[in-house]
């Protein structure tokens, strides 16, 4: 389709303008009329019984308007998919940071000063910290009536796998641990809360999900959904994370309870102790395969930390358990995946949902494997690649695979070759592929897709409203660049309106990388129907029937005539005086060929199209102090097709520099339950000069359910990221990382064992 | 107590009489109001809170607002003027903005950058970025927005006068 | 992260500053750059009443070399050091580890004295002064004394100063022989961190320019405070190139002995200890290479 205009073209961002004058306002920015500021009193325990809970005296501080605690809500058990959460804690504090009390004053220094005048007794009560630990017989219980401490189990089993593991020529079984790390987006997370004379709910806030997270508070709050009103006004950054979280709730309590407006943000602080980090997984796989390198069958064990409350961390669990599956083509698969409660933060999304943790493994062992065949690893991923048109063991059916493009173009374009042959000490070369979804019908149970609408005034501003959320990624300018395409107008003319729950359709948010191909397909279906609507009033106009009528760069012309068009303008103008003044408004919705998974096979079309990648990452390592140096990166990437290549290219920029973060200096640092490191001081992210410069190559095969071909590339930016590099550390050094994030000292150690030997 | 602070910001000479336990970026954001200066972690790491302060790169978070008398401070908001900075112009055009919190830091530390060195390389550039915090866009795009700002903008001496700050 | 209300005071001579201190130094903190005092602030791990700001002492802002040493004002900013070049030329070791302190947004305003009275352990200025033999020069309303730094770190966050007392000078002594020095600092990611480790190793020729006259090594991070290695110095006086590069690896392991590093979330105690002697022998080999390489061996 090279006859696009504005679909795959490179865009700034429509937003951009304002992002670099200082002008957007986000979040943290909001002033309202009124406003009061909070704060959040946390608990400096893991696991205790809060004895004594006094806010007297902090009430009485001048400038104090409000006090909070748990009696001051409906007390209501609620949970975005459970019933363990309570808005600040009832009798007992699960976790460092778990939310105790809270107050609003009219300043930020007064709020600070009165958490110190709230006096909490507690008694501190045994606590569990690592899930292997909670699962233990003796363990404490989080929960009284979660024995075990589990909080969820998934188990798939198709075909035989010990049958296929028996009968493989070679079956690579290993243990591997990755850690807790922080989203570490630059915004903190936060709230503005304002309650209204009948006591209508606004929150303004940064949130992937303005709706779903809509329906959870109202039943937390006790509310009827339509008393709740989410603006999602610009945000700093989420990758996963943005989601439920309490600190809005709090907010929204303050503000009922000082009947003024509340400004709730977390301090740095208190998003490291209460924001929802990714959950941290032991896993155990067992993977089978041929003498000629075809797999067999794959044995899984996964053990998620949940946190003290659920969010999300089980649906991260069974997407670890079961995604890789439609990665290679898998006939035997096994997986038992626990998630267990901890008395540690609730856990939650970050990019990559499960699947990045268990592509590391799965990559880890498929690099080992093509080791031991002496199989080439690109070739290995060849061989068993899911293609174009193939139904995975779980019933996915894969649309265009990029898979192998990707594979071929990421080795030529890293040498990938000549580097590997070319053997230099303490330099090394790794690869790793990866799946995704651009969408996942399993997370929500009502329906999965995406609506759109386009209102055009008489003054030709096209405003597009969607129900997704911009957390940074583009998602405004893709969604204008798929309107203005539709329309055959210039992207100039496209607004994207503020996601407002009362005025937006009812989206289920940016999340498993659903936003370009839900939201999109919502937005592209509204721009249909909005185009219809014009090419009835431009057909009236041209004296033609209005399925001859096409649109190109804002004139509307009879197919073939393209000399003797009318402006957009003149067709708009017409239109909207032919209603009387009203504006045209056109909805639309997408709705994918998707299917529930089977609750016991776990069988089903779950997504409308699934992205691929292969990455390739070139290392160094000092051999004395075990760092690693990633000096080159190449990531080619499946995406269907890019709305806007820049923007593409700087999310694979992004989630690639994050896996690294994750490889070689993330760590939450958490001792019998407090976290020794919960600032940037000590939680270390990539700088500039830790990261090289990507090459990305975007591979295209064009999606059929895509709008206009596009998958999407958010998460599949990172989930290989981790293997490629340490891949090309086992290939510098011939040690194996199994733990994330790489160990200096025990690298160091292992490379001497080596060279002694 | 509070202190007399005599200091001029974007051009403009402002007098306030401030608490001297108030940091720059409180002054900047709250008591005038400017709030494209950023606050992403109030420890002086993550740099979202640059501003030039006499033309210098500073962490407004770390700075007492009295430690301003006198000086010179420039924020996101005095870098442009009718049009946009170079600089501002090459973010927008080399997608060099994402979520965009970092990215009056990012300006701010590139603007006190370019101003020092004309001619860097994109080493130099991450060299000087390194105290800037970005975890949307692996960094790449911003360096090279800043390189081509450097050399596409030709840096005459008609710029206009806030560049001197 | 908000800072409680203190009364604050701008000194407007060192005079000032120094009677100021002797009626109230018990309950002042000293405002310089403000980067480690503001941290600790928001922190509340102190809490003084009041607040002297001396950055208007213009007067102790100065990089002076004279015959004998160079002479440093404490207010000098750390990038102001570390594109010395004076510094760059004769103590590369402290222009690189002034360079290396957080970010450049950081350096700007954080002062060479703010750094060495906060006194951390890993204080990054703290190792090259002390492998040059530098002194501090410490005032009061009574007057001055000069202090080796290798005696003014006392503790973790510790010094000789008492709170009516200021750091008026660092006085670095000038060798009028070739030398050369070198800083490594082992950080978690390619910048801005602390260091979990700092080396730094200096040397010193004699007259002939064939042998060793001196060498010093600072530690950083290893041990309560900052320290020298007096046992692994002494093992180069006198040695030529050869000698002294052969010396590097028993220099190394006494360094490790001397040190006395923390296991803490950054780093093992065992790992500190290793980088230490891969440090040592890395600045060893570099400095000392560079030192003869006009020098024909001997």
């Amino acid at each position: 389709m090279s006859d696009l205009h504005v679909v795959g073209k490179s865009y700034p961002q429509i937003d951009a303008r304002e992002k670099v004058t200082g002008t957007t306002e986000f979040v943290s920015d909001l002033v309202l009329p009124n406003m009061l500021f909070g704060r959040t009193l946390r608990s400096p325990y893991a696991h205790a019984r809060i004895v004594h809970l006094d806010t007297s005296r902090a009430s009485k501080m001048p400038g104090v308007k409000a006090v909070v605690t748990y009696s001051d809500t409906p007390g209501i058990k609620f949970g975005p998919r459970s019933n363990d959460w309570t808005i600040m804690a009832c009798e007992k504090v699960l976790f460092e940071g778990d939310e105790v009390a809270a107050v609003a004053a009219v300043d930020e220094d007064t709020a600070e000063e009165a958490l110190d005048l709230i006096r909490v007794e507690y008694e501190e009560i045994p606590a569990v910290f690592d899930p292997m630990d909670a699962m233990q017989p003796e363990a404490p219980l989080v929960h009284d009536d979660k024995p075990g401490n589990i909080a969820f189990e998934y188990k798939v089993d198709v075909g035989d796998v010990d049958e296929a593991l028996k009968n493989s020529y070679f079956v690579y079984e290993d243990s591997f641990y990755t850690n807790q790390v922080y989203q570490a987006y630059l915004e903190p997370m936060g709230a503005v809360a304002a309650v209204d004379l009948c006591g209508r709910l606004t929150l303004w806030t940064g949130t992937q999900i303005p709706n779903m997270m809509r329906m959870t508070y109202a039943r937390a709050l006790g509310l009827p959904p339509e008393q709740i009103r989410v603006v999602v006004p610009d945000y700093g950054g989420a990758f996963g994370a943005k989601m439920e979280n309490n600190v809005h709730l709090v907010a929204a309590v303050l503000a009922q309870k000082a009947r003024r407006p509340v400004k709730l943000m977390n301090t740095r602080r208190d998003d490291f102790l209460a924001g929802n980090p990714r959950v941290p997984m032991y896993v155990d796989i067992k993977l089978g395969v041929t003498a000629d390198g075809i797999l067999t069958g794959k044995d899984v064990r996964v053990v998620g930390g949940n946190g003290a409350r659920t969010i999300y961390a089980h649906a991260i669990v069974a997407t670890a358990c079961y995604r890789v599956d439609s990665l290679y083509r898998f006939r035997h698969v096994r997986a038992m995946g626990h998630t267990v409660y901890t008395n540690t933060v609730p856990t939650s999304c970050f990019r990559g949902f499960g699947n990045a943790q268990m592509t590391f493994v799965l990559e880890s062992a498929m690099d080992a494997i093509a080791e031991h065949l002496s199989i080439d690893p690109a070739e290995l991923r060849l061989k068993n690649g899911i293609g174009s048109g193939e139904v995975s063991i779980h019933g996915w059916r894969i649309g265009a695979s990029g898979l192998a493009e990707c594979v071929e173009r990421a080795t030529k374009a890293a040498d990938w070759a000549g580097k590997r042959s070319r053997r230099e000490p303490m330099r090394g070369i790794g690869l790793a592929c990866c799946n995704h979804v651009a969408g996942n019908r399993g997370f929500v149970q009502e329906f999965d897709g995406g609506a759109g609408m386009v209102r055009i005034g008489r003054d030709g501003r096209i405003t597009v409203y969607h129900g997704e959320s911009d957390m940074g990624q583009g998602q405004k300018t893709t969604f204008a660049q798929i309107v203005a395409e539709r329309l055959g107008v210039p992207l100039e003319l496209i607004v994207v309106a503020q996601v407002d729950t009362d005025v937006s359709p009812f989206g289920l948010g940016s999340f498993a990388t659903r936003g370009t191909i839900m939201g999109g397909n919502g937005v592209l279906a509204a721009a249909a129907n909005a185009f219809r609507q014009l090419a009835e009033v431009a057909g009236e106009m041209l004296e033609a029937a209005p399925e001859d009528i096409v649109s190109e760069n804002g004139m509307f012309f009879v197919m073939g005539a393209p000399d003797q068009g009318i402006p957009f303008m003149d067709v708009i103008e017409a239109a909207t005086r032919k209603q009387g003044g009203a504006p045209l408004v056109a909805t639309g919705h997408y709705i994918p060929p998707t299917e529930l998974p089977n609750p016991v096979t776990k069988y089903g079309n779950v997504a409308p199209a699934y992205p691929f990648a292969c990455q390739i990452a070139e290392v160094e390592v000092d051999p004395d102090t075990g760092h690693v140096t990633v000096v080159n990166f190449v990531a080619a990437h499946d995406v269907g097709r890019a709305i806007n290549p820049m923007a593409t290219e700087g999310q694979i920029q992004g989630g690639v520099a994050q896996g690294l973060g994750w490889t070689l200096m993330e760590n939450m640092v958490v001792n019998e339950g407090r976290v020794a490191n919960a600032s940037f001081l000590d939680y270390e992210i990539p700088g500039p000069l830790d990261v090289p410069d990507v090459v990305p190559i975007l591979v295209e095969p064009v999606e059929p359910e895509g709008p206009y071909g596009a998958k999407g590339i958010g998460e599949p930016a990172l989930n290989p990221s981790m293997a490629a590099i340490t891949n090309a550390i086992y290939n510098a050094t011939g040690v194996r990382i199994n733990r994330l994030p790489v160990n200096h000292q025990m690298l160091v150690r292992e490379i001497k064992k080596r060279d002694h030997s | 107590m509070k202190v007399p602070l005599s200091f001029v910001l974007n051009g403009e000479e402002h007098f306030l009489m401030i608490r001297p336990n108030r940091t720059l970026l409180d002054v900047i954001r709250v008591d005038l109001g400017l709030t494209g200066t950023k606050l992403g972690c109030g420890q002086g790491k993550c740099g979202a809170c640059t501003v030039l302060l006499n033309g210098e790169p500073v962490n407004a978070c770390l700075i007492l607002a009295p430690q301003v008398n006198g000086k010179e401070v420039l924020t996101v908001e005095g870098l442009g003027g009718d049009a946009l900075h170079p600089l501002q112009k090459a973010f927008v055009e080399k997608g060099a903005v994402q979520c965009g919190y970092c990215t009056p830091g990012m300006l701010m530390t590139a603007k006190g950058f370019l101003n020092k060195h004309p001619h860097p390389t994109k080493e130099d550039i991450r060299a000087a970025i390194a105290g800037n915090l970005c975890r949307c866009t692996g960094y790449k795009n911003i360096a090279e927005a800043i390189h081509s700002a450097a050399y596409e903008s030709g840096n005459s001496p008609a710029d206009s006068e806030r560049d001197d700050v | 992260m908000r800072i409680r209300p203190f009364d604050y005071q701008r000194a407007e001579s060192l005079h000032h500053a120094l009677q100021f201190l002797d009626a109230h130094g018990a309950e002042t903190k000293l405002l310089a750059g403000g980067t480690d005092l503001v941290l600790a602030l928001k922190a509340k791990t102190v809490a003084p009443t009041r607040v002297l700001d001396i950055n208007e002492l213009k007067d102790l802002d100065y990089i002076r070399p004279d015959e004998s040493a160079l002479r440093i004002g404490p207010l000098v900013r750390h990038a102001r050091m570390a594109s010395d070049p004076f510094i760059r030329q004769k103590f590369p070791a402290l222009a690189q580890a002034t360079g290396l302190i957080g970010s450049w947004q950081l350096r700007n305003v954080g002062t060479l004295g703010g750094n060495l009275c906060n006194a951390s352990p890993s204080a990054d200025s703290a190792p090259a002064l002390l492998a040059a033999n530098a002194l501090a020069v410490i005032a009061d309303v009574n007057g001055e004394e000069e202090v080796l730094f290798r005696d003014f770190f006392t503790g973790p966050r510790a010094s000789l100063l008492k709170p009516h007392q200021i750091l008026k000078e660092i006085v670095v002594p000038l060798c009028d022989t070739r030398s050369h020095s070198m800083y490594l600092k082992l950080m978690r990611k390619k910048a801005v961190d602390l260091a979990l480790v700092g080396v730094c190793f200096q040397a010193e020729l004699d007259v002939t320019g064939s042998r060793i006259a001196r060498v010093g090594i600072g530690l950083g991070g290893v041990a309560p405070t900052p320290i020298r290695v007096p046992n692994a110095e002494a093992l180069f006086s006198g040695t030529g190139y050869r000698e002294a590069l052969e010396a590097l690896p028993e220099a190394a392991e006494a360094a490790v002995t001397s040190a006395n590093p923390i296991s803490d979330l950054r780093a093992t105690a065992e790992y500190r200890r290793d980088i230490v002697r891969v440090f040592v022998e890395r600045s060893g080999r570099q400095v000392l290479g560079n030192l003869f390489s006009e020098v024909s061996e001997s």
